[in-house]
């Protein structure tokens, strides 16, 4: 978008509104990133906190390739698989708070889903493979296409349309799996 | 599950209805670390030269007080690029300069608004504004304070500060404090209703605010702009976001154009204090700004303005700049011109009061408060002006810095 591109611009000049305006404008899109992908959503604001601070270390010799969006978005998932990744080692995933209580679900959609849904795929998700998980959420949540995903990964096409698509089969799979049970 | 549209739906209401940290929370988190972390690791440059235009003229009050200054910056932002002979800068601002009062009527997404300006005697500022709009909303200053009608609501908001307005009426310093106007473009031609010779100036320009652009139509006899329209993207597409098919200059008005009535029954809720957030960035750098350890906030706010306008009296630019950090975005010739006026009988010689912090808020950065300072002026005359001052705690310092007025001043005597 040629907005993001004069924000950047502005933004490597040191202009500090800029850099405001571009927390201001992925913020809510990043929090949903970060929150589908980490296991103990403690983490959430750590890992917005991380990838922004990372950002603004950049001034002045950032270089935008493709959306910034998409870059955001791509970063948000490395800090959320570098946490989950540690909490496995350290087997410290606090659990109680990996699933969203039932007061955590507000708005229309919670009419849409049921509490009991909603954690049954919160949990079904969680069981998915970082790669598969990573590329769901990228494609649906921050719609990255996958040409853009394969990129930012340095994998092929096909490798980032697998991904999804396995993904989504074992997601089926795991909540047909409990239903038939 | 059927299918993989199917699980794709599933997900998509799923990823919906996940729960995430509010916004205020996330932004005092996340923010002053943020810009922080940007303030430390870059190197120096040159600062944009863009103005920031809402501390000069200042306010939001709903969509309708917004039109009234798009309106504001549409019409006089592009003159500084109007280069080509025929129409010189110099022919706007004397085709401009005799007029005391404009009426402008517009449309908006969901209605139209009627705007009323009136400058003071000296044309040095606005003193009275009254925007309508046709859903019954107005908006208007009076004795010092603003108020917005929400007949919806059947409320006032108010505040106590002249937030609409113009803090430069029409001339120069208006004229160069809103040079922002990029891709300029002049079109020529008649207009076929009339056989009025007319001019059409295009222009965008992005700033924090997001991506504008405006089609300005001047008319080629009186030089005048005399229509505009506006759009929230670069490439005007779409519906315009304010169209102001009516532009009339006064040379003054009657006071009763600017009387406003509204039903005795309406609710009056005070607006908070607030600044924009666009603007929080700029005020944390830490170099920026004075200690406030060991003061109180009424102290500390003293200190620092005093010390601001003591630089603004000894035409102190960087000294200006550093209490004042907003300022680092303007020209040190526009600043010079706009805030220390050397050569004008209404430049500030004195600080005569600096009174009790009033109105107070909160910004993603800390506490941000109101404070009146009553200033003697060359020409004898005093002037109160609401200061807002940010305090903040970067790291383990507590230091405060000037945001900016709040509202336009105002002579008292």
């Amino acid at each position: 978008m040629i907005e993001d591109r004069f924000l950047v611009w502005r933004f490597n000049r040191g202009d500090a509104a800029a850099l405001c305006r571009i927390y201001e404008k992925y913020r809510d899109g990043l929090l949903k990133v970060a929150a589908a992908l980490l296991n103990d959503r403690s983490g959430i604001e750590d890992v917005l906190h991380d990838v922004f601070v990372g950002f603004a270390q950049t001034v002045g010799r950032f270089e935008l390739h493709g959306s910034l969006k998409g870059y955001l978005s791509i970063c948000v998932a490395n800090r959320a698989r570098d946490r989950n990744r540690m909490a496995r080692r350290q087997n410290t995933a606090n659990w109680d708070n990996a699933l969203p209580q039932p007061a955590d679900l507000a708005g229309p959609q919670q009419v849409a889903m049921s509490h009991e849904l909603v954690a049954r795929l919160d949990a079904a998700i969680a069981e998915l493979p970082d790669e598969q998980r990573e590329a769901i959420v990228l494609h649906v949540q921050s719609k990255m296409p996958f040409r853009e995903i394969a990129r930012l990964r340095e994998i092929s096409i096909n490798t980032a349309m697998s991904r999804y698509r396995y993904g989504l089969d074992k997601l089926r799979s795991i909540l047909n799996g409990e239903l038939e049970s | 599950m059927t299918d993989r549209k199917d699980a794709k739906r599933m997900v998509e209401s799923y990823l919906e209805s996940l729960w995430t940290p509010g916004a205020d929370q996330v932004d005092a988190k996340i923010l002053p670390d943020t810009l922080a972390a940007m303030h430390k690791a870059k190197q120096p440059t040159a600062l944009s030269s863009r103005l920031t235009w809402r501390t000069l003229m200042t306010s939001r009050t709903g969509r309708l007080t917004a039109a009234t200054l798009v309106v504001g910056v549409a019409l006089f932002a592009v003159f500084d690029s109007f280069t080509q002979p025929a129409w010189a800068l110099a022919d706007a601002i004397e085709a401009l300069k005799d007029y005391r009062a404009v009426h402008v009527v517009g449309a908006f997404p969901g209605g139209t608004a009627e705007i009323w300006i009136r400058a003071n005697e000296d044309k040095t500022h606005s003193t009275d504004v009254v925007v309508r709009g046709s859903h019954g909303a107005i908006t208007w200053t009076k004795d010092g304070s603003t108020y917005h009608y929400e007949p919806a609501q059947n409320t006032v908001y108010f505040e106590h500060a002249p937030t609409i307005g113009m803090a430069q009426w029409l001339g120069p310093e208006l004229l160069e404090m809103l040079s922002t106007a990029e891709n300029t473009k002049i079109v020529r031609g008649k207009d076929p209703a009339t056989g009025r010779r007319r001019v059409m100036l295009t222009c965008s320009l992005i700033d924090v605010h997001g991506a504008q652009s405006w089609v300005i139509e001047f008319d080629a006899a009186s030089k005048l702009p005399i229509a505009m329209k506006q759009w929230p993207n670069l490439d005007r597409s779409g519906p315009p976001s304010f169209d102001a098919f009516k532009i009339i200059y006064y040379e003054d008005l009657p006071d009763s154009v600017f009387d406003v009535h509204i039903p005795a029954q309406a609710r009056y809720v005070e607006k908070p204090l607030e600044i924009p957030a666009e603007t929080v960035g700029t005020l944390s750098n830490p170099q920026d700004g004075i200690s406030a350890e060991g003061l109180t906030q009424q102290e500390a706010a003293e200190k620092i303005l005093r010390m601001t306008y003591q630089a603004i009296m000894d035409q102190d630019l960087d000294r200006f700049k550093s209490l004042c950090p907003l300022c680092r975005n303007w020209g040190d010739e526009f600043l010079g011109r706009i805030i220390f006026k050397p050569d004008k009988d209404d430049r500030i010689v004195e600080v005569l009061e600096i009174g009790p912090i009033g109105k107070t808020g909160h910004s993603p950065l800390g506490t941000i408060a109101a404070i009146p300072a009553v200033v003697r002026l060359k020409n004898g005359n005093k002037a109160e002006q609401q200061m807002i001052v940010q305090f903040r705690r970067l790291g383990d310092t507590a230091s405060c810095v000037v945001h900016g007025p709040y509202g336009l001043p105002r002579e008292i005597e």
